[in-house]
């Protein structure tokens, strides 16, 4: 008999704190009203639509142009020129002028000063690398990887080139605004708390079933206007079939990871912000969910992340399987803390507002969602889609970024990639 | 190849069905977990029924064979009996280089890439050299990693087209480093893929006698070529320094300061400086 629960929408589970996300055009919305206050100067000093000074002027590429794309582009929130536009389905129309198909031509371009990827995900991390690699800036799409190397890998040409990467999810930049959410967030910076026992529920609205992969697919004619080879780029080549392409390909372990990994950057995001936990990864995880098929990403009940510090993160599907039931959601309060070390928090400064994009592009400091926070975030979705693969509980650890004791489960922490290409 | 059992079928025949859409939502995790088990007690003979009723994709059903033999692979390194494991993998090693369809094989090498181990390298090492199969025995070779650099070394010589450049590039991801000779031949190969490859192997394994060959490979106007080349440049330098060959990386730094004049090639200057400044601070 199969253990079934109708799909529900997501919601979380906290003591503390239980406010929706942000969304993108929220993010949009308060962008444009943070750069209205800051006009004290003419405009065609700071700039518009129709009278942008040239030293804010951006010549903009958009690579991979289905689905998300355009709003990628503009979720920039710059004065960006849209010079180029590549897509692997461009192959009966690309000039190599303004349409492409291969985005190293793109890269190649010196008056390409910012990009915007939308492709699947499988490419996030090899074009933003290659991207920051020829000196321009990156807005990627969530999520920001396949697996968890290729974070790292991008965390380090974000460091090496000192480029500016976003994520594109900005769910923390609404936490930033709450003060019950600032507050945790210095409660768990401080240091101060002895033992971590929040737990941290997050049930459903992880489209499950919706990003499942086909398991009875068979070989299709590739359309004349796509170029499979380089859609299937680093991942394993597989037979065309049109449920691999056009956003179905999040049901694929080849592409994605299901809708975990499609939704969880934009869940997790917040939640990594609030309790401060950028700068490292769960250390043991287990998962509640059925044997998987090794191409589709399919059923799954519940994850949970145990922290080194003690906090639990628990992801409820709310759409397979008996419910989670370990544990009741659990936060963080000032009650946790002894009399001197809540003096201590509550004498603390507040966080430093988190820079969007735009501000980072022109200024030259690292935007909210950069590389080392974004990678700890998919660490999250990816840590969690390992453990229901291989179907047993792993320890994982945050510094080294491996997975230890279990050598099997750690060659999805790094997968190789079908040459020529590679991190 | 043999009729498998009938008992094998029936246990096979037991696994979900794929509902409506293809995907396998009606899924109930104890009874495909004993069914796992059940076959598994059947050892070899079940392992190679399995795989007598894989097919090409295309060419009929094996939805619930093929999500056994994954499903078997999962099993096998959840027990963590080593001996059960690498039986599990010889078993399927076996079956490679044989009149199988190349699909079949293919997904065989993908499972080895799942519980194989230095055990099943060989096998492995002789799909580098088939076109149809080198880009997943590379994966799965570079994956288990014990084993391969003497597996892509030695089919090197023998590779052409893109089993040359995928052994290659693994052999960077294996960090060979009695393969340099080899690939700081490979840097000067007429096939720019296999170049750059060869470049950023060198530059991953972190010679520091492939400072000279990256200097002159990064000497390209080539566009891409240029960006590629200089990334290499740059890891091979952070590699130095890490090993404490300051001087070699300084010199890499102090190539890319002077060569990367270009107002549009600036950032990658300020890289070159900055780097060096810090590896100068270097204890």
């Amino acid at each position: 008999m199969a253990d079934q629960r109708p799909a529900t929408k997501n919601r979380k589970e906290h003591i503390v704190r239980k406010s929706k996300l942000a969304s993108r055009r929220e993010f949009l919305r308060k962008s444009i009203g943070a750069a209205a206050a800051f006009t004290i100067v003419p405009r065609h000093v700071l700039g518009g639509p129709n009278d942008t000074p040239p030293s804010e002027t951006f010549g903009g590429a958009l690579i991979g142009c289905g689905g998300r794309g355009q709003g990628t582009f503009g979720a920039m929130g710059l004065d960006a020129k849209l010079l180029a536009s590549c897509d692997v389905k461009f192959l009966n129309r690309a000039d190599n002028k303004t349409i492409y198909t291969d985005f190293r031509r793109v890269l190649e371009r010196k008056d390409i000063d910012v990009v915007a990827i939308a492709t699947p995900p499988h490419w996030h991390a090899l074009i933003s690398i290659a991207a920051m690699e020829a000196g321009k800036d990156v807005l990627c799409e969530k999520p920001m990887t396949r697996f968890i190397a290729e974070g790292r890998a991008v965390a380090e040409a974000e460091r090496r080139y000192n480029r500016i990467f976003q994520v594109g999810t900005f769910g923390r930049f609404g936490e930033r605004q709450k003060p019950e959410s600032v507050l945790i967030h210095k409660i768990m910076k401080s240091g101060l708390l002895k033992k971590c026992e929040a737990v941290y529920l997050y049930h459903g609205g992880f489209k499950v079933k919706e990003w499942s992969g086909k398991v009875n697919s068979q070989p299709e004619p590739v359309p004349a206007n796509l170029d499979w080879d380089m859609y299937v780029g680093p991942s394993p080549m597989k037979p065309y079939h049109p449920h691999r392409t056009g956003g179905t390909h999040r049901g694929y372990w080849d592409y994605e990871g299901g809708g975990l990994a499609d939704m969880g950057q934009h869940y997790l995001d917040p939640f990594q912000w609030t309790y401060a936990k950028d700068d490292t990864s769960p250390v043991e995880i287990e998962a509640y969910a059925p044997p998987a098929h090794p191409e589709a990403c399919g059923m799954w009940g519940w994850v949970e992340l145990k922290y080194a510090d003690g906090m639990t993160l628990v992801l409820d599907s709310d759409e397979w399987g008996q419910g989670y039931g370990r544990k009741e959601a659990r936060g963080v309060s000032l009650n946790d803390l002894d009399e001197e070390s809540r003096k201590k928090v509550e004498a603390m400064p507040d966080p430093e507002p988190l820079i969007s994009f735009a501000e980072a592009v022109k200024t030259r400091k690292r935007p909210g969602g950069h590389a080392e926070a974004a990678h700890r975030c998919a660490t999250l979705l990816h840590l969690a889609n390992i453990a229901i693969r291989v179907g047993r509980k792993i320890r994982y650890d945050p510094v080294k970024e491996q997975i230890t004791g279990d050598e099997e489960a750690n060659r999805l922490v790094n997968q190789p990639m079908r040459a020529p290409w590679h991190l | 190849m043999s009729e498998p059992s009938q008992i094998l079928v029936e246990l096979v025949g037991k696994l979900p069905n794929p509902d409506e859409q293809g995907m396998l939502s009606n899924i109930d995790k104890q009874a495909v977990e004993d069914i796992i088990a059940e076959i598994h007690k059947g050892g070899r003979d079940s392992i190679i029924g399995l795989i007598d009723m894989l097919v090409e994709p295309g060419k009929g059903d094996d939805v619930k064979p093929r999500y056994a033999l994954h499903c078997l692979a999962v099993y096998v390194c959840k027990l963590q009996d080593k001996n059960l494991q690498r039986a599990f993998a010889r078993t399927l090693a076996s079956q490679l280089g044989g009149d199988r369809p190349k699909a079949v094989q293919g997904y065989i090498i993908r499972q080895l890439q799942v519980a194989g181990g230095k055990e099943v390298a060989p096998a492995l090492g002789k799909a580098l050299c088939d076109e149809e199969l080198c880009e997943y025995a590379a994966q799965a070779i570079a994956a288990i990693s014990d084993g391969a650099a003497e597996q892509l070394r030695a089919a090197l010589p023998k590779a052409t087209g893109k089993c040359r450049l995928n052994i290659v590039q693994n052999l960077g991801v294996v960090r060979d480093t009695k393969a340099v000779s080899v690939l700081k031949q490979a840097a000067g190969d007429t096939d720019r893929n296999i170049r750059l490859a060869a470049i950023w192997a060198l530059a991953n394994i972190g010679d520091a006698g492939s400072v000279d060959v990256l200097i002159k490979a990064a000497d390209t106007q080539d566009a891409y070529e240029r960006i590629k080349t200089t990334q290499a440049c740059l890891l091979l330098a952070e590699k130095l320094v890490a090993a404490n060959y300051k001087s070699e990386a300084a010199r890499i730094y102090t190539y890319l300061r002077n060569s990367r004049t270009d107002p549009s090639e600036s950032y990658v200057r300020d890289a070159a400086d900055s780097a060096l400044a810090a590896a100068n601070k270097r204890q």
